[in-house]
C-alpha cells in the first residue's frame, strides 16, 4: 500500500521530500478531477491526500465520493474545513453535534 | 391498520412468541448502538486532537519548505525531492470493534535518518534537512488520521443502521405486533361470549318446550 498525493506544486514538493512517490501536480479543476479519479482507481493506493481548498474547485458528485470513500481513505489538510463533511456525517448519524 | 390475521388461538400463540422475539432483538440492537456510540465517543476524542495536530504540523511543514527554498532555491529543493528515495509503505490490517471491521494502519520507513533520505548530505542545506523532517512527521500524522477516519466513517455508518433498526422495531414492528394481538384477544373473547350466550339461549328454549310439554302433561 502506498501513500498518494495530489494537489498544486508546492503542496506536492514537500511530500516528494519525505520520499512519497505518488504525487500529482494539479494546477486546474480539470486537471484535478481527472487525477483524482484516475487515484481512486488505483487500488495500490491505501491513503489519498488532499489540499483542503482544492476540494471546493472539485464536481459534487466526486466530493461526495470521495467524502464516503473508505479504501482508499482520504485525509485533507489545511484549512478548517477539513471536519465539516464528517461533522455533517456525525450530526445526522448520531443526532448530536459533537464535534467541538 | 388493516389487520390481516385470522382471530385463532394457533396464531396468537404464534404473535406471542413474535413479540417476545422482537423485544429481545429491540434490547440487545439498543444495547449494540449505545456500546457503538461509546466506543465513536472514544475515537472521536483522538480524532479532535490529530486533526489540530495535524494542523499544526501541516503549517509547520509549510514554512520549513518555504525556508528551504529561499535557502536553495526552488531548483535546490526540487532536486533533491527527486532523488528522495524509499517510500514510505502502509500496511493495512483490520481490527474489530464490536463487529465492525475498521483498518489498522501500520507504517514504515517513513522518519528516516539524513543518510537515508537520498539526496547528498554535502549538496544541500541544513534547511532542506528541516523541510524534510517536519514533512516526514507530517505523513506520519496523516497515516494516524486516515486510520482514525476510516474507523469513523465505518463506525457511523454502522450507528446509522442500527438506529434505523432499533427505531423501526420500537415504532413499527413491536407496536403492529401488540395490535394484532390484541386483535385477535378482543376477537377470541367476543368469540366466547357469543358461544355462551348462544347456549344460553338453547339452554332457555329447551327449558320452555319442556315446561309447555310438562304443562300439557298436567293438563290431560
Amino acid at each position: 500500500m502506498e501513500i498518494a498525493v495530489i494537489g498544486k506544486k508546492e503542496f506536492v514538493l514537500g511530500f516528494q521530500l519525505a520520499g512519497i512517490k505518488k504525487t500529482y501536480s494539479a494546477e486546474n479543476p480539470e486537471k484535478l478531477t481527472e487525477t483524482i479519479t484516475k487515484v481512486l482507481e488505483d487500488t495500490n493506493v491505501g491513503i489519498l491526500v488532499l489540499q483542503s481548498t482544492d476540494l471546493d474547485q472539485i464536481p459534487r458528485r466526486l466530493q461526495v465520493i470521495i467524502e464516503n470513500s473508505v479504501k482508499p481513505t482520504i485525509v485533507t489538510i489545511g484549512g478548517q474545513e477539513a471536519g465539516l463533511s464528517l461533522r455533517e456525517r456525525i450530526k445526522r448519524s448520531v443526532g448530536v453535534d459533537l464535534w467541538k | 391498520m388493516a389487520l390481516n390475521v385470522k382471530p385463532t388461538r394457533s396464531e396468537l400463540i404464534a404473535l406471542k412468541k413474535r413479540i417476545k422475539l422482537s423485544e429481545r432483538g429491540y434490547k440487545l440492537l439498543k444495547m449494540k448502538r449505545d456500546g457503538l456510540i461509546l466506543e465513536f465517543f472514544k475515537v472521536l476524542a483522538e480524532a479532535k486532537d490529530l486533526k489540530n495536530q495535524l494542523a499544526e504540523k501541516y503549517e509547520r511543514a509549510q514554512r520549513m519548505i518555504a525556508i528551504a527554498e529561499t535557502v536553495d532555491g526552488s531548483i535546490g529543493v526540487k532536486s533533491a525531492a527527486f532523488s528522495a528515495s524509499e517510500n514510505p509503505v502502509i500496511d493495512l490490517k483490520s481490527k474489530n470493534i464490536m463487529g465492525v471491521v475498521v483498518p489498522k494502519i501500520e507504517s514504515q520507513s517513513v522518519k528516516k535518518s539524513l543518510t537515508n533520505r537520498g539526496y547528498g548530505v554535502l549538496g544541500t542545506s541544513a534547511a532542506i534537512d528541516e523541510a524534510a523532517d517536519a514533512f516526514e512527521e507530517l505523513v506520519e500524522c496523516i497515516i494516524l488520521s486516515a486510520e482514525l477516519e476510516t474507523t469513523m466513517k465505518r463506525l457511523l455508518d454502522e450507528i446509522e443502521s442500527t438506529k434505523r433498526r432499533v427505531n423501526a422495531l420500537e415504532f413499527k414492528v413491536i407496536p403492529e405486533l401488540i395490535e394484532a394481538r390484541n386483535f385477535i384477544k378482543m376477537r377470541l373473547d367476543e368469540m366466547e361470549r357469543e358461544e355462551l350466550f348462544r347456549m344460553k339461549r338453547t339452554k332457555g328454549k329447551s327449558a320452555a318446550k319442556a315446561a309447555k310439554l310438562s304443562a300439557a302433561h298436567a293438563a290431560e
